[in-house]
């Protein structure tokens, strides 16, 4: 290895960073030592469903987007998209096809896009821009001008997705990629807008016994092991990691004025906590 | 099958209408993988361990990656080095999270990843962004001989926050193996400047042992205090489809490259 510089303007932790190793533990424990600083502290970022919202038409997405509209002057908005049955069929078919999870995230990728094409025509009048992930550097600007933006919700991970531990569907979509632009901003909320009133014991569209559940840590559900859950399993395990977002909030968009009050700050739906860090603001 | 959520317009498949989170689903999609390159290799040039040392490192790793080109298909990932630690000490000093600092990091990789392609340019390599390599990267092997591409992955601000500090965990080492592990590589070649993994670091430690070939979930258990590779391939191997292990070889060794090629075991072979 070569010499650590002698750069008198390193800080400590910075010498310590030039000369170590970066698996180092006591290395890693000490960068924990650093602020915290919130790049967005005034976003709200907003996930509109695929499967659950966009690919019912304009029956479900109408009523989503006048929403979104009424709340631009009060709340500023990051919307990311979610894939849904394209998605399905296009994995159901690359999987037959004997293609890689790397190449499922590609393919996922593309129709999470479409679904924010589509939502982004129907904000256009309103003057709300669609951002792909390289002109994430522009969206303080379309945030402070405009109120809102869209994107798609998958991470730009495409083939250097991890393997699932079991099965060849990627773990981290929509919903992840998602949760990780709230995490990177230090948004103000983490807003799921799905087809349900949140989070319930088993699937309620297949079993009408299911119990709804107002709110649980993310401690208590990942103990749960439930076999289905409404958000994916990669967003609670990120949660444990996060720094900034401590709750996440689950609303039915098919019920006109939950995603509203969600933004209001109101315990509608579902909120997800983690018990660990700190109370929730 | 009944029409549990009206209104929805579906596209019939497999998978239509169903949670992508049920476990039962989700195990049902465990089926063989194809390989999509599978006389791929994939070379790992580290950042501080090679590319950081100068002419003197670098140059003869060069050469033997151009003497293996006729036998061998190449893509060479590289890694940042000091710039990238200096660019997170300032950065962590500003208290930026983890996916900025990976944003940040993975531009010194990309430096070095130009400048290894431009020392290689005048045998046919191109150098590679990542979208390049989801869309050309066949087409550039058939047609140029062999790609360079930035070590870390794309992930970018959309880097996963670790469980202790912000240092983002998918550096270079897994970037490439991750590149192996979507293409089905032959090969996944790390070279360093150490042997391979010793019980501690040589470096410190004179009487450390050498650790020829491991299984990841061992040296999980083994618990070490530093690693030379980093620990999320431990966890990437044991998910892995088709690349089963990662071979660590010390770069600095004149013919290492050239052996660990031809399949010889010249350092530690970590495997799922």
């Amino acid at each position: 290895m070569p010499d650590a510089p002698g750069n008198a303007m390193l800080t400590d932790l910075g010498r310590r960073l030039v000369g170590g190793s970066l698996s180092d533990a006591a290395i890693q424990q000490a960068t924990e030592a650093t602020p915290h600083f919130a790049i967005l502290p005034w976003v709200n970022v907003v996930k509109i469903g695929g499967q659950s919202i966009m690919d019912r038409g304009r029956s479900a997405v109408g009523p989503v987007v006048d929403e979104i509209v009424a709340n631009l002057p009060r709340h500023k908005m990051i919307l990311g998209t979610g894939a849904g049955t394209r998605a399905r069929h296009v994995y159901s078919l690359a999987i037959d096809l004997g293609l890689p999870t790397g190449v499922l995230t590609v393919l996922g990728t593309a129709v999470a896009w479409q679904n924010a094409q589509m939502l982004q025509y129907l904000l256009a009048r309103h003057g709300i821009a669609f951002v792909e992930p390289e002109g994430f550097a522009s969206l303080p600007h379309y945030l402070m001008e405009r109120g809102a933006v869209i994107c798609q919700g998958m991470p730009p991970y495409k083939l250097w997705e991890h393997n699932p531990s079991v099965g060849r569907i990627p773990p981290e979509r929509t919903d992840t990629g998602c949760f990780l632009i709230a995490e990177v901003f230090g948004a103000r909320k983490m807003i799921y807008v799905k087809d349900e009133d949140g989070l319930h014991t088993a699937d309620p569209k297949k079993d009408p016994r299911a119990a709804h559940i107002g709110r649980i840590s993310v401690q208590d559900l990942l103990a749960r092991d439930l076999d289905d859950l409404i958000v994916e399993r990669a967003v609670l395990e990120l949660m444990l990691n996060a720094r900034h977002i401590k709750e996440i909030q689950l609303v039915n968009g098919l019920k006109p004025g939950q995603l509203t009050a969600a933004l209001n700050g109101e315990p509608v739906g579902t909120i997800i906590f983690n018990a660990a860090r700190g109370e929730p603001a | 099958m009944n029409d549990v959520s009206p209104g929805a317009q579906h596209v019939v498949s497999r998978l239509m209408r169903e949670s992508l989170m049920d476990k039962a689903l989700i195990a049902g999609t465990e089926s063989p993988v194809r390989a999509i390159l599978p006389t791929l290799n994939v070379i790992q040039i580290g950042g501080l361990s090679i590319v950081d040392r100068g002419h003197k490192a670098l140059l003869p790793l060069l050469d033997e990656i151009v003497a293996n080109q006729e036998a061998h298909t190449q893509v060479v990932g590289v890694g940042p080095g000091v710039r990238a630690r200096h660019i997170l000490s300032v950065g962590l000093d500003l208290g930026l999270p983890t996916g900025a600092l990976a944003t940040l990091a993975a531009k010194s990789s990309a430096q070095n990843a130009y400048m290894v392609s431009c020392l290689l340019a005048s045998h046919g390599f191109v150098y590679l962004e990542a979208p390049f390599i989801v869309q050309l990267l066949p087409a550039m092997l058939a047609a140029a001989r062999g790609a360079v591409f930035n070590g870390i992955p794309p992930y970018d601000l959309w880097e996963h926050p670790p469980a202790v500090g912000k240092i983002p965990p998918h550096g270079s080492d897994s970037g490439s193996y991750l590149v192996g592990e979507a293409f089905g590589a032959r090969s996944v070649i790390l070279l360093k400047d150490v042997d391979g993994l010793y019980t501690a670091d040589p470096k410190q430690h004179p009487d450390a042992e050498f650790i020829p070939d491991i299984a990841a979930a061992d040296l999980i258990r083994m618990a070490l205090p530093t690693l030379p590779i980093e620990p999320v391939v431990l966890d990437l191997l044991m998910r892995s489809k088709l690349v089963r292990s990662v071979h660590i070889v010390n770069g600095l060794v004149p013919g290492n490259l050239t052996r660990a090629l031809a399949g010889e075991k010249v350092g530690t072979l970590i495997h799922a």
